[in-house]
C-alpha cells in the first residue's frame, strides 16, 4: 500500500515541472501578442490625437468662437458651425431619444419574441450599420426635396435617425438585464405592467439607458456624411433651422480640402474640437457607469 | 421555538389532535379544488384538493420540482405572467373563483402579497420601498404615509436598524433586511394572504431565525402560506403542513400529525430524510 501510495506521488512532481515549462511559454506568448496588439492600438489612437493636437491647438483662439466663418484671411471663426451642430446634435437626440427607448422598451417587454418585435429588431439593427450617407441621401428625398431647400430640420432629423437605433439596442439589452425576479416582486404587489416597467425596471436599468443616449450623441455628434445632403453647411451665422446650418464635421470637410492656409487651421481646430468633445462624453459615460454600479 | 415540536413527540396524541381540531374549526381563507396545472403541455400539478385555515401557517415541503412553488404562485396568479401556463379547477379565496376571467389580478394580487426566495428590493430608497406597494392601491396624505411605512417596518422590526436612512438606497442593506423589507413591503398593502417562496433560503442562520419568529407574530393578522425546503423551518412554523411529491399533494395535516404520525408512507420517508 505504502509503495503504491508513494510511486505516482513521486512522479508528480516530474511531470508538472514539464507541464509548467509549456504553461510558462504559452503564457508568456499569449501576454506578450497582446501587448503587442494593444500597443499597436494605442499608438495608432495615440498618434491620431497628437497630430490633432499638435495641429489644432495653434488655431484655438477666442475669435473661433465668436466669429462666424468667413473668406479666407478675414479672420473668420467657427462660431455658427459649433452652434449649429450643438443644435443640430440636441434637436436629434430630443426626436431620436424617446422614440428610441420607447422602441426598446417594446422589445425587451411586449414584443419579446413576436414576429413583429423580430422585425423591429432587425430593421432596427439594419439601420444601426447603414452606411450614414444612405441616411442622408434618404431624408433628402423625405423633407428636402419637397421643400426646395436645405434646412437644419432635416439635418438633425438624419441624425436622429442614426442615434434611434443605438438607443434602440442599448435600451433593450440594459433592461433584459433587469431580474425577472424584480418583475414578479413588482407585479406581486398588485402593480400593472406599464407601471412595473416604467417604475422599477427602467429605474434599475436608468444608469446603462444614460450610457446609450450619451454614446448616441457622440457618435451622431462627428458625422459628416448624412448633413451633407440635409442641412448642407452654412457660413453664415444662423439659428434658423428651417435654413441651411452650418454644422462643426461639414465646415472641417470644407475647409480641409481647400487650398488656403487659415482654412486648413480652422479644419484642424475643428476636429481638434470635435473629438475632445466625444472624448469627454465618452469619459462621463465611463464614470457614471462605474458611479451606477456602486 | 423548538419546544413546539419537542413536547409534541411524548404525548403524540393529546397534542395533534388538539391542534388539528382547532385548525379545522378556523374559518377557511383560501379553498382549492381540483386543481391541475400546466406548464405547456405537460402537467405540473394533479388534482389538488386543500383549504388554507384564517390567521395560520401553512408549510409546503416536498422535493425539488414537486409542484409546491407552483401551486403558490396559482394563488396570486402570478402564472398569468407567462403564457402556455393555465390551471383549471377551483381556487375559492372570499367566496369568488380566482382562477375565472375578468378577474381584477391587481386587486387580487393587492390582497394576496407574495415574497421571493431571493431579496427583491426595488431600485429606489428604503422609504419608497415601501410606499411603492401603498400608492397602488390608496391615495393616503404625507403624513399618514410616513406612519404607514414606519409600522411595517417597525412590524418586521427593522425600524431601529433603518430609521436614520430612510432615505438610503435599499440595495445597500443585507441581505436578510432585504428580504425584512420585502416582507414590510408585501404587508403595507395590508393583503388578508402572504405567500412566501422559500423566503429564507438565501439567508444566514440569524436572519432566518428573525424570520421564523416574524411569522410567528404575523399569524395572528394574515393568513400565510410559506415554501421550504427546510423540515425544521416546517416544523417550527407551520400550524398545517402539506407534502407535495412529482405535482401531487400526498398529504395536508397539522404539523404535529405529519411529523409524528404521518399516514402516507412517502411522508415518512420523506421526513426522515431517505429521500428528497
Amino acid at each position: 500500500m505504502m509503495a503504491q501510495a508513494v510511486s505516482p506521488a513521486a512522479q508528480r512532481p516530474q511531470r508538472s515541472n514539464f507541464q509548467a515549462v509549456q504553461r510558462r511559454i504559452t503564457d508568456k506568448l499569449a501576454t506578450g501578442l497582446s501587448w503587442l496588439a494593444m500597443l499597436i492600438v494605442v499608438f495608432v489612437l495615440g498618434s491620431i490625437l497628437w497630430t490633432l493636437l499638435k495641429n489644432g491647438l495653434p488655431g484655438l483662439t477666442a475669435s473661433l468662437f465668436t466669429h462666424s466663418m468667413g473668406a479666407p484671411d478675414t479672420g473668420g471663426g467657427l462660431a455658427n458651425a459649433i452652434v449649429g451642430s450643438l443644435l443640430q446634435t440636441g434637436l436629434a437626440i430630443l426626436l431620436g431619444a424617446p422614440a428610441g427607448l420607447l422602441t426598446g422598451i417594446f422589445l425587451a417587454e411586449y414584443g419579446a419574441n413576436t414576429k413583429l418585435a423580430r422585425t423591429v429588431r432587425f430593421v432596427s439593427d439594419m439601420l444601426l450599420s447603414a452606411p450614414s450617407i444612405l441616411i442622408g441621401l434618404f431624408i433628402y428625398m423625405l423633407l428636402v426635396e419637397p421643400f426646395g431647400h436645405f434646412s437644419g430640420f432635416s439635418g438633425a432629423a438624419a441624425l436622429s435617425l442614426m442615434a434611434m437605433p443605438i438607443i434602440v439596442r442599448t435600451t433593450e439589452d440594459m433592461l433584459r438585464l433587469v431580474p425577472v425576479s424584480m418583475r414578479e416582486a413588482g407585479i406581486a404587489l398588485g402593480a400593472a405592467k406599464w407601471r412595473v416597467i416604467l417604475f422599477i425596471c427602467v429605474r434599475a436599468a436608468r444608469g446603462g439607458i444614460m450610457t446609450g443616449v450619451l454614446l448616441a450623441i457622440a457618435r451622431v455628434a462627428g458625422e459628416t456624411a448624412p448633413l451633407l445632403f440635409t442641412s448642407l453647411g452654412n457660413s453664415e451665422w444662423s439659428l434658423d433651422m428651417r435654413r441651411p446650418m452650418a454644422s462643426l464635421p461639414v465646415a472641417i470637410y470644407q475647409y480641409a480640402g481647400s487650398a488656403y492656409q487659415d482654412w486648413m487651421q480652422q479644419a484642424w481646430t475643428g476636429a481638434l474640437l470635435v473629438t475632445v468633445g466625444v472624448l469627454i462624453i465618452n469619459i462621463v459615460v465611463r464614470v457614471g457607469i462605474r458611479g451606477g454600479r456602486t | 421555538m423548538n419546544e413546539k415540536t419537542m413536547q409534541v413527540t411524548p404525548s403524540v396524541d393529546a397534542e395533534t389532535d388538539a391542534s388539528a381540531a382547532s385548525l379545522s374549526d378556523r374559518p377557511i381563507a383560501i379553498q382549492v379544488n381540483d386543481l391541475d396545472f400546466y406548464y405547456g403541455k405537460s402537467q405540473a400539478l394533479h388534482g389538488i384538493n386543500m383549504v388554507f385555515p384564517e390567521r395560520s401557517v401553512t408549510g409546503m415541503i416536498g422535493p425539488s420540482g414537486c409542484g409546491k412553488s407552483t401551486l403558490l404562485r396559482v394563488l396570486n396568479r402570478m402564472y398569468d405572467l407567462y403564457p402556455g401556463q393555465r390551471a383549471t379547477g377551483e381556487v375559492i379565496f372570499s367566496g369568488q373563483n380566482i382562477l375565472g376571467s375578468g378577474l381584477d389580478l391587481n386587486a387580487l394580487r393587492s390582497r394576496v402579497g407574495m415574497v421571493f426566495q431571493k431579496p427583491t428590493p426595488f431600485p429606489m430608497s428604503i422609504y419608497d420601498n415601501i410606499a411603492f406597494g401603498i400608492r397602488l392601491h390608496e391615495r393616503v396624505s404625507r403624513s399618514e404615509m410616513d406612519g404607514r411605512v414606519e409600522d411595517a417596518l417597525r412590524r418586521v422590526a427593522l425600524w431601529p436598524e433603518v430609521k436614520d436612512r430612510l432615505q438610503a438606497s435599499a440595495t445597500a442593506l443585507s441581505g436578510g433586511q432585504q428580504q425584512r423589507l420585502c416582507i414590510a413591503r408585501t404587508i403595507a398593502v395590508r393583503p388578508e394572504v402572504i405567500l412566501l417562496d422559500e423566503p429564507t433560503s438565501a439567508l444566514d442562520p440569524v436572519s432566518t431565525a428573525r424570520i421564523e419568529e416574524l411569522l410567528d407574530e404575523l399569524k395572528t393578522e394574515f393568513t400565510i402560506a410559506i415554501v421550504t425546503h427546510n423540515m425544521q423551518q416546517a416544523a417550527r412554523c407551520a400550524d398545517q403542513v402539506a407534502f407535495f411529491y412529482l405535482g401531487e399533494l400526498v398529504e395536508v395535516d397539522s404539523t404535529a400529525r405529519m411529523f409524528t404520525a404521518p399516514r402516507e408512507s412517502r411522508t415518512q420517508d420523506y421526513i426522515t430524510g431517505r429521500f428528497g
